[in-house]
This record gives structure tokens, sequence and C-alpha cells, in this order.
């Protein structure tokens, strides 16, 4: 089932135009992947499905992204409530200069998911438990988020972003500044994520993509040259640009 | 290979005599400052001891115009002269002397010896009638007398001290009568005409006022401005603008300031004129720029990864504002505030254009009394011809930096406290 429809998406940063006509769907509860060359515009289109570009002032977004059917380019969507469905985990890990317990408690207390302290107590638990936090740092939750290392702050950041219980997750390349055992680590947590929620995953690691995704979409120069499943994406791609990118002749 | 040697031997000199130039550069700003600094405490020092002579004062009732034969109460004694008291012995010290050299003897005191003659006899009413040793404040000339800071050798009609007054003075000197204390009153006592007497009292309150005030107007204020221009404002031709003219106030002749004060809050809003009210608005106009440069830096400091992870977990703009990146941008905001503080308490001529320089001689209870401010005090007693004022000034000099940099080791440790909690 389609999650998500994106229809003649054309992004422009100023004058330069950063994305070409993008038509894609992304499947419900399913991993898709992300990748193309720097600069490609991956991340562009990801960050259109949160309406993070509303943040970059020059940025102007044309087209229609449906998610659930419901247009959220159309005037009038309320981008707060847009982003309590959809969260989002960026490159860096990025946890708030505030105590482990407070960067998950704050999803839910600004938009008042909890009624009271032991129902905010377990949705921390709960989330630092989907994101296999939890037994890492149940002893020390008033200590801050800013004192783990790199691995552990970026499940920190996606236990943040669970905390809210989104409906999709969208990954800007997550592990690229983890080293391989960190990056096993959140892999084996995004496996175990899209039993829930619908992932969007932007890497530059094939072999990740190839390793957690079931969709995949090949960015290149701002146009989406190729989406499919996983599986065919890899194997025999209809695209020859995709085969060259696929097999290390360019990218 | 030899001229590679060569080579690398250059630039090892060149970078030792670099470091020699910075080195020599700190050394010189050091020496400056050690210069400033002697200069400032030997002249300034021995303005905190006070010269006081102790004489016998004849509480005789007839000088007093008491009955003799009654002991007087409370009230009589509350209400009586000692005038006289204090002109008969005075008298007494040298029986031979005549009416000037009486007047002579007068001035070696300050003119409050009635006060201090009437203070002792009404804490010790059992002295009424008898000759007691009493602790009279010594004129600001035989002070600086006292001090050894009074060129005796001129000859005496270029002198403000008689050779008579002197005369008297190393008598009672020698006789052990003389001796100096920790003066007080400097730091409780007002203004006054009279050096021995002056003190800063008004002059420190109206500072701590005008500062209060300066903090409470622009503080929030600036702290807005910042915010807004910051995190909500598009970036146009407009707010580059605003911008520009920030940075252009910050640079505005603080004099200018004092020109609007007067124009402006005086003559338009009628507030009242002298008061560390008027003062503290006016030097708020001075500090706000540079507070809102500090709190802009400061914002601008705030990674932006906060900023998106908290919009990207559905906070608005105004809760990413207000729960993450001001709180993080708090300690540099305060720090530049308190600097800019220390620079308005340290601003002279904005203050004198709006009537702060007048002659105070009260202390200020509110921010709406008459007051003068440290550096204006400075600047009334270094134009004072007594040579009693020339310590005041290094003294009050001293209280103002010693002010200033209290005010600068809290912004540091502000900055210190916080910045380290999360790093």
């Amino acid at each position: 089932m389609n999650k998500i429809e994106a229809k003649n998406v054309n992004v422009f940063y100023g004058e330069k135009q950063a994305l070409f006509d993008i038509n894609m769907d992304i499947q419900e509860k399913q991993v898709t992947a992300l990748i193309g060359p720097s600069g490609c515009g991956k991340s562009t289109f990801l960050r259109c499905l949160n309406r993070m570009n509303d943040v970059i002032e020059i940025c102007k977004v044309e087209g229609e992204i449906k998610i659930n059917d419901y247009n959220i380019n159309q005037k009038g969507t309320d981008v707060v409530r847009l982003r309590e469905k959809i969260g989002m985990v960026f490159q860096k890990p990025n946890p708030f200069p505030k105590t482990l317990y407070e960067n998950i408690s704050y999803g839910p207390e600004i938009h008042g998911m909890a009624q009271s302290k032991d129902e905010l107590d377990q949705i921390v638990e709960d989330s630092l438990k989907k994101a296999a936090l939890w037994n890492e740092v149940k002893d020390r939750l008033n200590e801050p988020g800013t004192g783990l290392s790199g691995g552990q702050q970026q499940r920190l950041c996606i236990a943040r972003a669970i905390s809210v219980k989104p409906e999709v997750i969208l990954m800007d390349e997550p592990c690229s500044a983890l080293d391989p055992i960190a990056t096993a680590q959140i892999e084996e947590l995004i496996d175990e994520l899209k039993k829930e929620h619908t992932i969007v995953i932007v890497t530059h690691s094939m072999s990740q993509a190839a390793r957690v995704s079931q969709q995949t979409g090949f960015f290149h120069l701002g146009k989406l040259i190729e989406v499919g499943s996983t599986d065919k994406i890899f194997k025999n791609p209809d695209q020859q640009q995709t085969q060259d990118y696929i097999t290390g002749r360019f990218g | 290979m030899i001229n590679r040697e060569e080579f690398l031997n250059k630039r090892y000199k060149s970078e030792k005599r670099f470091q020699f130039y910075g080195k020599s550069a700190i050394v010189l700003a050091l020496l400056f400052l050690a210069v400033f600094l002697f200069k400032i405490f030997s002249t300034g020092y021995t303005a905190f001891q006070k010269t006081w002579i102790t004489i016998p004062i004849n509480y005789d009732p007839e000088f007093m115009y008491l009955d003799a034969d009654q002991k007087p109460s409370i009230q009589d004694l509350e209400d009586s002269e000692y005038f006289d008291v204090g002109i008969e012995s005075f008298a007494a010290l040298d029986q031979n002397a005549n009416e000037d050299q009486i007047t002579d003897i007068k001035r070696m005191f300050a003119f409050i010896f009635e006060e201090e003659i009437k203070y002792h006899i009404l804490s010790n009413p059992d002295d009424f009638g008898k000759i007691v040793e009493v602790k009279l404040t010594a004129s600001d000339d035989l002070d600086q007398v006292f001090k050894g800071n009074y060129p005796r050798e001129l000859p005496e009609e270029r002198r403000r001290v008689t050779d008579y007054q002197l005369k008297i003075f190393d008598k009672l000197n020698a006789e052990g009568k003389v001796e100096s204390n920790f003066n007080f009153s400097f730091f409780t006592n007002a203004d006054s005409r009279e050096a021995e007497l002056a003190g800063i009292a008004s002059s420190f309150m109206g500072s701590l006022f005008s500062i209060l005030v300066c903090l409470a107007v622009s503080f929030p204020v600036a702290l807005l401005a910042a915010i807004y221009l910051e995190e909500f404002a598009p970036k146009n031709r407009l707010t580059d603008f605003i911008e520009v003219n920030i940075n252009n106030l910050a640079a505005v002749p603080s004099i200018v300031f004092g020109l609007l004060g007067l124009g402006v809050l005086l003559a338009v809003f009628g507030l009242p004129r002298s008061t560390p009210l008027v003062g503290g608005i006016t030097l708020s106009l001075m500090t706000l720029p540079t507070i809102i440069i500090a709190a802009r830096a400061s914002l601008k400091a705030v990674p932006p990864s906060i900023r998106e992870a908290a919009l990207a977990m559905g906070a608005s703009r105004m809760q990413t504002t207000l729960h993450h990146t001001v709180p993080l941008s708090l300690p540099g905001t305060l720090s530049g505030t308190i600097i800019g503080l220390a620079q308005a308490l340290g601003e002279t001529a904005p203050l004198i254009l709006i009537g702060m320089v007048a002659f105070v001689n009260t202390i200020p209870g509110s921010p709406m009394d008459p007051a003068a401010s440290l550096p204006v005090q400075i600047y009334i007693w270094a134009e004072s011809a007594e040579r009693g004022f020339v310590e005041k000034v290094s003294a009050c000099i001293m209280v103002l930096l010693i002010f200033l940099v209290l005010m600068n080791l809290a912004a540091q440790m502000i900055r210190h406290k916080f910045e380290k909690k999360w790093n």
C-alpha cells in the first residue's frame, strides 16, 4: 500500500533547480532507500516529506506530496502536526544538550501525549527499549545526552523520533558518522522499526541500501532515474545509469 | 642541500623573532598597566585613612548656656549650643593666643566640630561640667600634613596652613594626640565641599541605581530584538538596514546619547533632572546595541542542528526558540550584557549632560532621587582645588575599578559555569 505519493515535485534553491519532476510512491511499513551521488537531491527530497525545507528561506517546493492521501504542500497544512506524524533522524547525531530523559520526553510533552509523570516515564522507557538503548542508559537517565558515544547518540535520536509514535521515520544518512559496529546496530534497529513504521532512508552506502531496504530509488542530478524493488535495482536495473552507479563505474 | 638548510634556519629565526615581538608587546602592555595601577594606588590608599586630633574639651555650663547647679536632661543637652564650648577649648590650647590665632586653631578642625562635641556629651552626659579629652576630625589640610602629602617647605603665604597652625599641630602630634584610623566616612558620607568629610555613598548608590535601571530597560528590549532579528525576521533589505543601524548605534559617541536624554527625557517627558532614572535610561541607549550584538552572536553560535532537531520533533518556531536556542545562548548573552553594563558604569559624558554632575550631599534612596555617579564624582573631585581631594580622586577610581573588575569576573564566571555544563 502506498503511504506516500509524490507527484511532479520540483524544488528550487533560489534560481537553481534542485529536483526535477519527481514521481515516487513509498510503501507502508517498508524501508525505502534513496541512493545516488553527492548533490543528487536525495536529501532534498527527503526533507520535502516533512517540510523541513521550509526552514531554508530561499527554498521553494512545487508539486504534490500526498501522505495518507493528504497533500502536505497545500495551504493551511499544520507543519507541527505533520512533523509529529513524520519523524526525522539526521546525519550527525544531534541530541538536545539536556538529560537523556528530557531528550525523549520533549516530544511527548510539547504534543501533550502524556497525562501523568508515570505515563511519560513509560513512554521514555518504551522509546529507549525500541531504540535498543534502554539497557545501556537506564541507570543514568539524568546525565546529559551529549555524553554518550556517537552510536548511542544516534540511537538516542532514533528513540527521540519514535517517542511521538510517528507513522513515518525519515533518516538522512544516519550512519555516516558512525563506526561499523554502531552502523550494524542501527541497521538491525531499522529492520525492527519497519514493523511499525514506514521508513525512508538516504544513504551513501549501496551495501547498506541493499541490506536494509525493500524499495530503492536512484537519484542523479536532481532526477529520479529509477525506482523499484531493491532486488531488481541491484540485480537487474532497467537503466544503464543505474547499472553504472551500482557497479561503481561512477559516483 | 645547503640552501635548504639555510632556508630552514631562516624560518626558525623569523619564527623566534615573531614570538619575541609578541612577548615584548605583552610586556609593554603590562608595564603600562602596572604604572597606572601603581600611580592610582600610591596616591589613593591614604584616602582610606582619616586623621583625628584629641584635645581637652571644656564642658563648662557657662559656655553651654545651662544652669551649673542642676544636672541637665538629655533634651537640654540636645538643645544646647556647642560653638562656644569649642572655641573656649581651642583657646585653651594656647594661653597666649589672640583672636586670629584662635580662628586659626578652629580651622585646624573639620567644621563639624560642634556636632562631634555635642555627640560626645550626649553619649556621656556625666561629663557635664568637666574637662574631657574628645577626638575631633582634623581639617583636610592637616589630614594631608599628617599623611606627609603637604608641602611644608613652601613659604607661608603660598600655603593654606599657617605656621602657627603647624606649630600647634606639631606640639599635639608630639604629645601623641594625633592619630589616623580607617576612614569609614569615605564610604558612608555623601559628597561634601570639605574634603575630610566627602564620601562616595551618594555616587556609589547613584551608579548602582543607574545600572539597575539600565539593565531593567535594555536587557529585555535587547533580548527580544535580538531573538526576533535572529530567529524570526526574514532576511531582506529592511532587516539588513536595521542590522547596519544597530552596529552604527554601537559606534555613536556617548555624549550624543546624553543630548538625546537631555532633549527627550528631560525636556519632552519632564523626568526629574539629575536622577539615576534618567541616567539609567540614557545609558541603556548605549548598552542596547552592545547587548543586541552579543545576543545575536550567541544565538548564531547555537548549532543549527539543535534547531532542526526541535523542529523535526514538531516544535513550533517559538517553542524551538524558547526551549532550546535561547537557553543555550543565554550564557553568552549574559556576559555580553554585563560587559555592556560595565561600559555604562564607566560612562561620564552623557551623565554630565543630563545633570548628574550636580553637587549632591544626600544619599539617594531610590532612582528618583538626585544623585551623582562614580565616574562623574571623579570628575567633580578632580576639578576641586583642595589638596584633600587629590587622594579622594584616586580612591574613587579604585572603587570604580574594583566594581568593574567584579562585574567582569561575574561575566567570566557565568560564561564558564554554563558553558562547561554540556561540553
